[in-house]
């Protein structure tokens, strides 16, 4: 029996890794963390597991933890698992800063612990076939990339700066740019961004596009905006289009939809696109449990130095911004 | 009897010359061009041909349109403004702001008449869009993402020009020159640009992606394509109370014999897009071109407008060749 526990109920993908775990054999979770007592308890006592307040005490009983703390606090909650030897799946952006990404990635290699991040875009099937056409050459040599990954605005610590780190860009480059550079196989050294305050009001980044040039001289344009209001069908997408020499591919994850039109609670006409695809979290946290259990490095998930390389984009693109011209990456060395 | 004259013998050539057969009152009277092909559709429009404008009686023709590779935009253009003939030429309005100013400042010296073919304003699904923008249906506009592409134009057209980035300008100027004028036109001025492309690639395509900052703070990214197959359009413009978007690949019809048609109408030479309505977006060009000039209004897109898409589309290019914005 494989024990996970989870740390912080800050993000709400920590009901989606629950329910991956609760589905899953042979693994069970042994409780939460929250640093927000109410909220841990009211998740606790919905999803019927054992709350935790201390969190040295969750990692005394566990093997491995999945840490859905907010972006600023996964540093604390990273090094204090490392310290244990704990395995860790942390959730996207991998930090708030650059540095606080290259100490905890320094505290898990000291410590022997596992560390990866939870970017389940690669555990979308289609998005595994792509990258398998692309390495085969089936479109030739690889020239430019165009994706996207939309999304609403989540409001609550995302749009606090000292929580968050950062808006759309801080929330939505990680998914993409590690999406770029798993599938092409090459790191961004270049990144120039507009970026914009424009479809909310609520001051922070919620809308912007980055243009990414790659070691291997492919370029890339991301969008991360949270420009999808309430009223659009779905809560976002992710997509990227490949084009290489002698062909095009697109990847649409979400695509697999039925289309709902009924009426909400309030009588008002909605229609709402009804995913129905790959399960890519629990497909994530099941490769994560495989690795965990049978102590063997994976190397389908994100490591932490995937994430921190994520990071180093989203930052290049706020300093892009700020500068009005392309900012060069100097990598982070470990 | 409005009497256009046809200058040129490829594909738009035609495309324009073909719509003058659904006008009635107005027809094409003759077609200059050098080349065969002119020679071939004068033939099968049945109207006179001449190689060139020397050969033209000016006396029997009210209006000229100008089909032919942009560079040779300018000096024909000149040469009809002396003929004080009212002029419809194709876009993008020249490869360089300098000849593009020196048309206008032509035609505004003979006080004739110059509009450019920025056909995208006819459009249906592009004229919807600025309408719900300008009635406030998405509120203010955040981030626009458009995309017009299909496969590298094929060789059979007049000495490959569309293959000669000094002449045709390559995708920024020759293809995304439709969505810069409709983001101006529904965006206002832009301030910068910043733009990747495939310049140098050999294999017949090309890739441009660019990014567009407006004087308003409205962000746009446009993805012009010489490197896919079929061609489509698609454009998504989000705001702070709504978002709309379309895809040409997915604007269905309800003729039943458009099942039959192909996607898009392949004439000799570049691909034109297939229309889905009654009146092509071409024919209400040319007749809004012909009712301004009888009703003496202004032209819907005007020679200034093609000259602002124009400057945008070189300054993508500049920062594409450059690896730098570009303010405007």
């Amino acid at each position: 029996m494989t024990r996970i526990g989870i740390l912080s109920t800050a993000h709400m993908h920590a009901h989606s890794y629950l329910s991956a775990i609760e589905t899953l054999q042979d693994v069970s979770v042994t409780g939460v963390y929250d640093e927000d007592t109410g909220r841990g308890r009211q998740f606790c006592a919905a999803h019927g597991v054992p709350f935790r307040g201390d969190m040295e005490a969750l990692l005394d009983e566990s093997d491995a933890v999945l840490i859905a703390a907010t972006n600023a606090d996964h540093r604390r909650c990273v090094e204090r698992a490392a310290a244990r030897g704990v395995a860790i799946l942390c959730e996207k952006p991998i930090a708030t800063s650059v540095a606080d990404a290259a100490a905890m990635v320094q505290a898990a290699e000291s410590a022997g612990a596992p560390f990866y991040m939870a970017l389940p875009v690669r555990f979308v099937r289609a998005a595994a076939e792509l990258r398998k056409f692309v390495r085969a050459g089936k479109i030739g040599r690889i020239l430019a990339m165009t994706g996207t990954n939309h999304g609403y605005m989540p409001g609550g610590w995302f749009i606090d700066r000292a929580a968050s780190g950062g808006g759309a860009v801080m929330d939505h480059t990680s998914h993409v740019a590690d999406l770029m550079r798993w599938i092409v196989g090459s790191d961004v050294v270049e990144v120039y961004a507009e970026i914009a305050e424009r479809v909310h009001n609520r001051g922070i980044d919620d809308c912007g596009i980055l243009t990414l040039g790659f070691a291997n001289g492919v370029f890339a344009t991301l969008d991360p905006s949270w420009s999808r209001l309430k009223t659009y069908p779905t809560w976002g997408d992710v997509t990227l289009e490949v084009v290489g020499t002698t062909g095009v591919l697109a990847l649409d994850a979400f695509a697999p939809r039925v289309h709902v039109y009924a009426e909400a609670e309030d009588g008002q006409a909605t229609h709402r696109y009804d995913y129905y695809g790959d399960d890519m979290d629990l497909w994530m946290v099941d490769e994560f449990v495989r690795s965990v259990r049978s102590g063997q490095r994976s190397d389908t998930l994100a490591t932490g130095l995937d994430g921190l390389r994520a990071l180093e984009v989203t930052m290049a693109a706020y300093e892009s911004a700020e500068r009005g011209r392309p900012v060069a990456i100097t990598p982070w060395q470990p | 009897m409005l009497r256009a004259l046809i200058i040129g013998g490829g594909a738009m050539a035609r495309t324009h010359a073909e719509i003058y057969r659904r006008l009635p009152a107005a027809a094409v009277v003759g077609v200059v061009d050098p080349d065969a092909r002119g020679r071939r559709l004068a033939a099968d429009l049945q109207v006179s041909y001449s190689e060139s404008l020397s050969g033209v009686d000016w006396n029997a023709v009210d209006v000229a349109h100008v089909c032919v590779p942009t560079p040779w935009h300018r000096e024909l253009v000149v040469e009809i403004a002396k003929q004080r003939k009212h002029i419809l030429c194709e876009k993008p309005i020249a490869r360089t702001l300098a000849d593009a100013e020196a048309m206008i400042a032509a035609c505004e010296q003979s006080d004739v008449r110059l509009m450019i073919g920025h056909c995208v304003r006819y459009f249906p699904e592009y004229v919807r869009a600025k309408e719900l923008v300008d009635a406030g249906r998405i509120g203010r506009v955040a981030v626009a993402r458009l995309f017009r592409g299909g496969s590298f134009p094929p060789s059979d057209t007049w000495r490959d020009w569309y293959a000669n980035r000094n002449w045709s300008g390559g995708t920024s100027v020759d293809l995304m020159v439709h969505d810069f004028d409709f983001l101006r036109w529904v965006l206002g001025p832009v301030a910068r640009v910043y733009a990747k492309s495939t310049y140098g690639e050999s294999n017949r395509l090309e890739l441009t992606l660019a990014t567009l900052r407006f004087q308003s703070g409205a962000i746009a990214h446009v993805t012009g394509s010489w490197a896919h197959a079929g061609f489509g359009t698609r454009f998504e413009l989000a705001g702070n109370l709504g978002l709309l978007e379309h895809d040409s690949f997915k604007a269905g019809t309800v003729f039943h014999e458009a099942a039959a048609l192909p996607a898009r109408e392949i004439t000799q030479g570049v691909q034109v897009p297939g229309t889905h309505v009654h009146k092509s977006p071409y024919q209400l060009e040319i007749e809004d071109f012909l009712d301004a000039i009888v009703q003496d209004r202004p032209f819907s897109v005007t020679a200034h407008d093609a000259l602002e898409a124009l400057r945008i589309g070189l300054a993508v290019e500049q920062s594409a060749l450059t690896g730098m914005p570009v303010d405007l």
